[in-house]
């Protein structure tokens, strides 16, 4: 379990030498606690107290990385249950799946499009992880052509699908040096697919339709000394697969060492359609630590993908909104411009009273690392410069006929510098509470 | 019940200690309504509920039934106390009605901060930094040609173990003429400094004879944001001999730190600041020596306490970095300073020492308190808050000190209230309402005509209106009630808390929707920051053995009512300890002791500050405080149960 | 090897709501639809079956709204011009129950008036027998404005009522009581702003069995993650006997997914995005489902095809035996 900041700091020295480069033993206790700094940075701790802090900072979930010829794909090292009490750490990787049996030309249109797929979100670059081969014909020469091709094709890590071990030998004769995981082992014949995963430092995946049956096997290749494991639950259906999941965090979570691994999804092209997108999105959401789909498609990667980054955003960061103009109630160019920070909650306030008023505004949102007015304010990220920058950024010149800016009231003291600022407009005190805008856009501001 | 039958009622007779002949009572008629018949004035400020137990009687004979024993400790039943708004006659009986000033006093809820006491075992000659000796020189002669400095010196060696002696070039100036002018026999004052091998400084050289019989004086002053306190004590037997308290003139450039610091930064702004601070300490030292007959020379040491950003512009230091990322300050231990270079009215070569802070938002005003709330000397894990704009929070012990600080505004100090005022004369520092008329009952310091509404007084105010529906559970006034003190004013909804027929002012005295949503944000805050560095360490408020409050309250607060809005935690109330203003308090022990110095010199380096801005979870406890008492009721079982009940 | 499964016991539940009342039960509807109930996070049937099913609304608009993205007026096609007619295209496409959003015009450019909003709640009562839910624009006097009236003309229907915020909660709040309706509870996505606008609505009376509420959702891609998270905070802290925060929660998926850019235009969209009906429809089934694995009782959605997936969903997650 992990310790409370008091608890650690009570198996610290507690001279408050300051060489650790925190001004407290308790300081550098909480630093701990929240996982911000290594141990080591104390030059004065026991043994003993090192021991009982390494015990207590192992994590539940094993770290499990494939690694490709260029890139890696990490999964494991969860803390929790639900993101709000921390956060999600490492995203679940999302690989296509590419069966043997497939025609060569296929394959190469299929890898080719899927790993050089990178589409743009709010700035951000996203992408797959990489492929899951699947030796559908149980022919060594075939897998082993369509590895090669794959990996003639991209860097990203593999996954090798089959329950023949010396077909998925085959295969990993084409990855030397790599760590990709083998997925196919069961009750019957996971003990040779876990010699293989040993002899080629291989992660090996165990399916299992039970729980009792996974942690079995999951002790067992433990003791034959495989640590990279990944669990596949094989269930039918989105509730049992649900179940299943969580059932394997929770178990995981409290410490209960068998499980205490990434799990992967598959995800069957059958079924209706749409089946799928929502079959995956329920495993970004509900612990997967791999995700492989059955085909490659732009409409069904992209929502996929944002949907994990949403998922493993950090909720202990403020809540934010775009910087942007926003528009309220269809502004026209006669429409006064507001000034408020992206904190969610403050723009939220603003935009519902004047949108909640009908009164049409342009509403200006600067970027103020999601503080609200007074606390951004006070830390020096929502001044005249910053405001300015927005303005001008957003082109709300161009949109309006009255160069007219109305700022927070609890920011008066800016007016003056942003009149130096922006030297073509009236600068205007709202009022400081977002409830009485309406009133003073009506009474005042005409 | 049927016509022409009257059913047998028992009658008693009710004998009051006021009137010569009993009230005939019937039965299960209350102490009051039989009071009332004949004409005997009880009080009900909370309109008969049974909430405010003013009403109080002693029943020296007969039988009663009391419906509630709310406010009657045992030892009050014994003695026969029942609330006459809640007791029923059940027999001939005998009721005193004591004076409602005893009843006050006897049911009060209020922690009174103590009175200032001089430290037990005070000895100046073994805790006090400055000294004053009277000495006598050898005259210079052909045979013995030293130098004045260095005849002072060997003196003052011989004397009094000075080993080394710093002074002024002024003061070298002057040194011959006091000299000769005296006869060689002179009272030298001097500082020993904070360490035992510190060189001593020169505060002053006069003649013995001049001296003679004049105090030595010494000031302790806490800055706070909002309100500047100075006490003046002197230093051979530690007594105080005069407190004075203003407003921090620096608030008509700002009500809160972040205003002052970004004011400072523009042109002569700090300039500005600092002669605003000064002209508010050196009014007050006036003040202060004036009515206690003191002359401003014979102050010569001062110890100021106050957080980091009063502490910077009270010395010029351009304290911009403290609101920036990542927020550090100056300097958190600062030398020993002189008072002329300080601008502080007192002797010019007096000692002036600033205490140490911790870090930007928690200042000398924290570490001085928590010397004076004795924190660092807990045996248990102690809570220590000061209700002030700052809203500072210390939790621990001996062991271990963690703190923090939110921005609460100055709301408890009454400023920035349309009615609010400093506890003082003509202040409404309590209120009761009645549920059922709305009317209240206002407690004035003074006895005075109100003049405004002082921090308790809001914080009381506040509760009633909650507790009587007038507020809803988010702050908003029901105006739907139909009495005359609801009604709408330029800020929306307000409530008349005294009639200008009452008011010193001639005017109404209200609380508007704006002052309680200030309120009720001061107290989310205050609120949040003590749960979130509980949360934060990993302590659990309930394993908090005393609570210890800290603020310019006056002398009171009715930790009750505190309790009610949720301001502070939902525990017994003789858990808690109302200790005033800590700041000057520690500030005052440190002038006395150089031992206390030091101690706040440890304290300030041990104590480990928080910066509850670093992820949401201020934010989150912040929001669901904003709500009377609290979004999570279970965290009020006191105030869910006389809502419930009462309302 | 035998594995003992993490069974939690809470000691709350959600709150058991029925919208809708039928002939019998003072009302006109032919079905109600019951939520809520549960003792267990969503769909965790091996620690407490799950009482009722999530269920499915679909957003209709008292006339054919001008902003809605071309996919889905094609999809309802002529039913969209009249909100009865819509109302019965959602019946026959599977819908649970309706959701009648106003919008601030009227008929033609005229403002919103409750003449207006009457007609087109009877309409809507008139053609089909599903319960229904009733908002506002939002606008405070607006929203109490059409409300009221409403609430008076359709007495024992046993309607949601919405949106019922801070600013209105107390005439909207006495307009459901004196009509026999429900509530709708909507707060800016916060857990704290949620629970204090349901304990200033239960301070007025309001019972346990009337109160619904919108914590706030965003779309995938802006913003699910907040309102995702309030939802599961909301449902924790229900299940641990927080009564205030035990009020079934409805959700806007389908406004919210199809105001994005992604499901909304087709043209002058990156490639990378692909196919754009598709892409339109997995944007809302994905929104939404996972808005019901958060422990959404009431998705609100807009296009019929979307519907067909979440149902698909819904019905796979509460077949589940398995443990």
């Amino acid at each position: 379990m992990a310790l409370a900041g008091i608890q650690i700091y009570k198996l610290l020295p507690q001279t408050n030498c300051k060489e650790c480069g925190f001004p407290t033993c308790l300081a550098f206790a909480m630093k701990l606690a929240a996982k911000q700094v290594e141990l080591d940075a104390c030059p004065y701790v026991t043994e003993d107290s090192k021991k009982q802090l390494a015990e207590s900072a192992m994590p539940p979930i094993r770290l499990v990385t494939l690694k490709g010829k260029a890139g890696e794909a990490r999964a494991g090292n969860e803390v929790v249950l639900f993101r709000h009490e921390k956060k999600f750490f490492n995203r679940p990787g999302i690989f296509i799946r590419v069966a043997d049996t497939a025609a060569d030309e296929e394959i190469a249109v299929t890898v080719g499009a899927a790993s050089s797929y990178a589409v743009d979100y709010v700035g951000m670059k996203l992408g797959l992880d990489g492929f899951a081969v699947e030796a559908a014909s149980g022919d060594k020469a075939r897998l082993a052509a369509v590895v090669g091709a794959v990996r003639a094709a991209t860097g990203l890590p593999l996954i090798l699908v089959g329950r023949d071990p010396e077909v998925l030998a085959a295969g990993l004769e084409k990855l030397p040096g790599e760590a990709p995981l083998l997925m196919g082992a069961d009750g019957s014949n996971w003990e040779a697919v876990a010699d293989l995963a040993l002899k080629h430092g291989a992660a090996l995946g165990l399916s299992g339709a039970s729980l009792e049956e996974l942690a079995e096997m999951a002790v067992k290749a433990q003791e034959k000394g495989v640590e990279d494991l990944v669990l596949h639950p094989a269930a039918e259906g989105l509730g049992a697969s649900l179940a299943l999941n969580t059932q394997i965090r929770r178990l995981a979570l409290k410490n209960f060492r068998p499980l205490g691994y990434p799990t992967i999804s598959f995800t069957s092209g059958g079924g209706p359609a749409g089946r799928d997108a929502v079959a995956a999105a329920q495993a970004v959401c509900k612990y997967a630590g791999f995700v492989v789909l059955d085909r490659f498609a732009p409409e069904l990667v992209y929502p996929l993908l944002v949907l994990r980054e949403n998922i493993y955003t950090d909720p202990q960061k403020p809540i934010q909104v775009q910087p942007a103009i926003y528009e309220i109630n269809n502004p026209g160019p006669a429409a006064p411009v507001l000034v408020t920070t992206n904190f969610s909650i403050t723009y939220f306030s603003v935009a519902n009273e004047v949108e909640g008023a009908g009164l049409p505004a342009w509403l200006v949102v600067t970027d103020a690392e999601g503080m609200s007015v007074l606390t951004a304010w006070a830390a020096g990220k929502f001044d005249a410069a910053s405001i300015a920058k927005a303005v001008k950024g957003f082109g709300v010149a161009a949109k309006v006929d009255q160069k007219l800016i109305v700022i927070p009231g609890h920011t008066a003291v800016l007016s003056g510098e942003l009149e130096e600022e922006l030297p073509d407009w009236t600068i205007r005190v709202g009022p400081r509470e977002a409830v009485d805008l309406p009133r003073y856009m009506k009474e005042v501001l005409v | 019940m049927s016509e022409g039958r009257e059913i047998p009622v028992a009658v008693y007779a009710a004998q009051f200690d006021s009137l010569a002949e009993p009230v005939a009572v019937d039965a299960g008629e209350l102490i009051v309504d039989a009071a009332r018949r004949g004409g005997v004035q009880i009080q009900q400020p909370c309109g008969g509920q049974g909430r405010c137990g003013r009403c109080a009687v002693r029943v020296e004979s007969g039988r009663v039934r009391r419906r509630s024993l709310l406010r009657l400790s045992p030892t009050d039943l014994a003695a026969g106390y029942a609330l006459a708004c809640q007791t029923v006659v059940e027999g001939d009986i005998a009721i005193v009605v004591p004076p409602p000033e005893r009843i006050e006093r006897r049911l009060t809820t209020d922690h009174v901060a103590p009175e200032v006491a001089v430290p037990e075992g005070y000895d100046a000659g073994r805790s006090q930094s400055v000294r004053r000796v009277v000495l006598r020189l050898v005259p210079p002669s052909m045979d013995d040609q030293r130098d004045d400095w260095a005849r002072l010196e060997t003196t003052l060696r011989r004397a009094a173990g000075v080993e080394r002696l710093q002074a002024s070039l002024e003061q070298v100036r002057g040194l011959g003429a006091v000299l000769r002018a005296s006869g060689w026999e002179v009272a030298v004052t001097f500082d020993t400094g904070r360490e035992q091998d510190d060189a001593a400084r020169l505060i002053r050289v006069q003649g013995a004879a001049e001296a003679a019989g004049r105090p030595l004086c010494g000031l302790a002053v806490d800055i706070g944001t909002t309100t500047v306190t100075a006490w003046l004590a002197d230093l051979a037997t530690g007594r105080v001999l005069q407190q004075a308290a203003e407003y921090n003139q620096q608030i008509s450039r700002g009500e809160d730190v972040i205003s002052r610091i970004i004011y400072a930064g523009k042109g002569a702004g700090g300039a500005e600041l600092r002669d605003l601070v000064l002209d508010t300490i050196n009014g007050l030292v006036a003040a202060a020596c004036g009515q206690a007959g003191v002359d401003p020379d014979d102050v010569v040491k001062a110890t100021v306490s106050g957080n980091s950003t009063m502490m910077h512009l009270l010395l010029g230091i351009p304290p911009e970095s403290i609101r920036r990322e990542p927020f550090v300050t100056a300097m958190n231990h600062l030398p020993l300073l002189r008072a002329g270079e300080v601008g502080i009215a007192m002797h010019s070569d007096g000692v002036v020492d600033p205490l140490p802070g911790v870090a930007s938002y928690v200042g000398a005003d924290i570490t001085a308190g928590a010397l004076a709330a004795g924190l660092h000397a807990a045996p248990q894990t102690t809570l220590f808050i000061d209700v002030g704009t700052n809203g500072e929070t210390v939790l621990g012990s001996a062991e271990w000190l963690v703190a923090c600080a939110c921005s609460a505004g100055p709301a408890f100090e009454g400023a920035g209230i349309e009615h609010g005022m400093r506890a003082d004369r003509g202040a409404i520092e309590e209120v009761w309402i009645d549920g059922r008329t709305y009317e209240p009952t206002c407690r004035v310091i003074g006895r005075a005509r109100a003049r405004g509404i002082c921090g308790s007084g809001l914080i009381s105010l506040v509760a009633e209106m909650f507790l009587t529906g007038i507020l809803d559970k988010a702050g908003r006034i029901d105006a739907t009630l139909g009495t005359p003190r609801v009604r709408t004013g330029p800020h929306g909804a307000e409530y008349v808390v005294a009639w200008a027929g009452e008011t010193e002012s001639g005017e109404d005295v209200v609380i508007t929707t704006v002052d309680i949503d200030n309120l009720v944000r001061a107290k989310a805050a205050i609120y949040a920051g003590f749960t979130v560095l509980a949360d934060a360490t990993g302590v659990s408020l309930d394993s908090v053995d005393r609570i210890l409050i800290g603020g310019s309250f006056g002398k009171y607060i009715n930790v009750e009512k505190a309790i009610e809005i949720g301001l502070f935690p939902d525990k017994p109330w003789d858990r808690f300890d109302y200790l005033g203003n800590t700041s000057v308090r520690g500030a005052y022990l440190a002038l006395l002791d150089r031992e206390a110095r030091a101690e706040i010199a440890r304290i300030a380096s041990a104590m480990t500050y928080i910066e509850l801005s670093a992820d949401n979870s201020f934010y989150e406890a912040f929001t669901s405080a904003l709500f009377l008492p609290h979004t999570d009721l279970s965290r009020f079982p006191s105030v869910a149960a006389a809502t419930t009940n009462g309302g | 090897m035998p594995v003992e499964i993490p069974k939690d016991s809470w000691p709350g539940a959600v709150n058991t709501v029925t919208l809708g009342a039928t002939g019998d039960q003072g009302g006109s509807r032919t079905s109600t639809v019951t939520i809520g109930g549960e003792r267990s996070l969503p769909f965790m049937h091996f620690e407490s079956p799950m009482p009722h099913r999530p269920a499915i609304a679909m957003e209709i608009a008292p006339a054919r709204p001008a902003d809605w993205s071309a996919v889905l007026l094609e999809a309802w096609g002529a039913t969209a011009d009249d909100p009865g007619s819509w109302a019965r295209a959602c019946e026959e496409a599977g819908a649970d129950l309706i959701l009648l959003q106003f919008g601030l015009k009227g008929s033609g450019d005229e403002p919103v008036s409750a003449d207006f909003a009457v007609a087109a709640v009877k309409a809507v009562l008139g053609s089909t027998g599903l319960p229904l839910v009733v908002v506002g624009p939002g606008q405070a006097e607006v929203d109490n404005s059409i409300l009221v009236p409403i609430a008076d003309a359709t007495k024992g229907e046993r309607l949601v009522l919405g949106l019922c915020e801070e600013g209105n909660y107390r005439t909207l709040v006495a307009a459901a009581m004196a009509n026999d309706h429900l509530v709708l509870g909507k707060t800016p996505m916060d857990v704290n702003l949620a629970k204090q606008l349901n304990i200033l609505m239960s301070d007025m009376g309001l019972g346990r069995d009337r109160v619904v509420m919108d914590p706030t959702t965003a779309a995938l891609g802006y913003g699910i993650e907040y309102g995702y998270s309030v939802m599961e905070r909301l449902r924790l802290a229900a299940l641990q006997g927080d009564g205030m925060t035990q009020f079934p929660i409805l959700v806007t998926p389908g406004a919210e997914a199809w105001k994005a850019k992604e499901s909304k235009v087709g043209e002058g969209t990156p490639a990378e995005w692909g196919e754009w009906r598709q892409r339109g429809m997995n944007w809302e089934a994905l929104t939404a489902v996972s808005l019901v694995e958060a422990g959404a009782h009431v998705v609100v959605l807009r296009h019929p095809e979307s519907l067909r997936r979440v149902r698909a969903a819904i019905d796979e997650l509460m077949a589940s035996e398995t443990a």
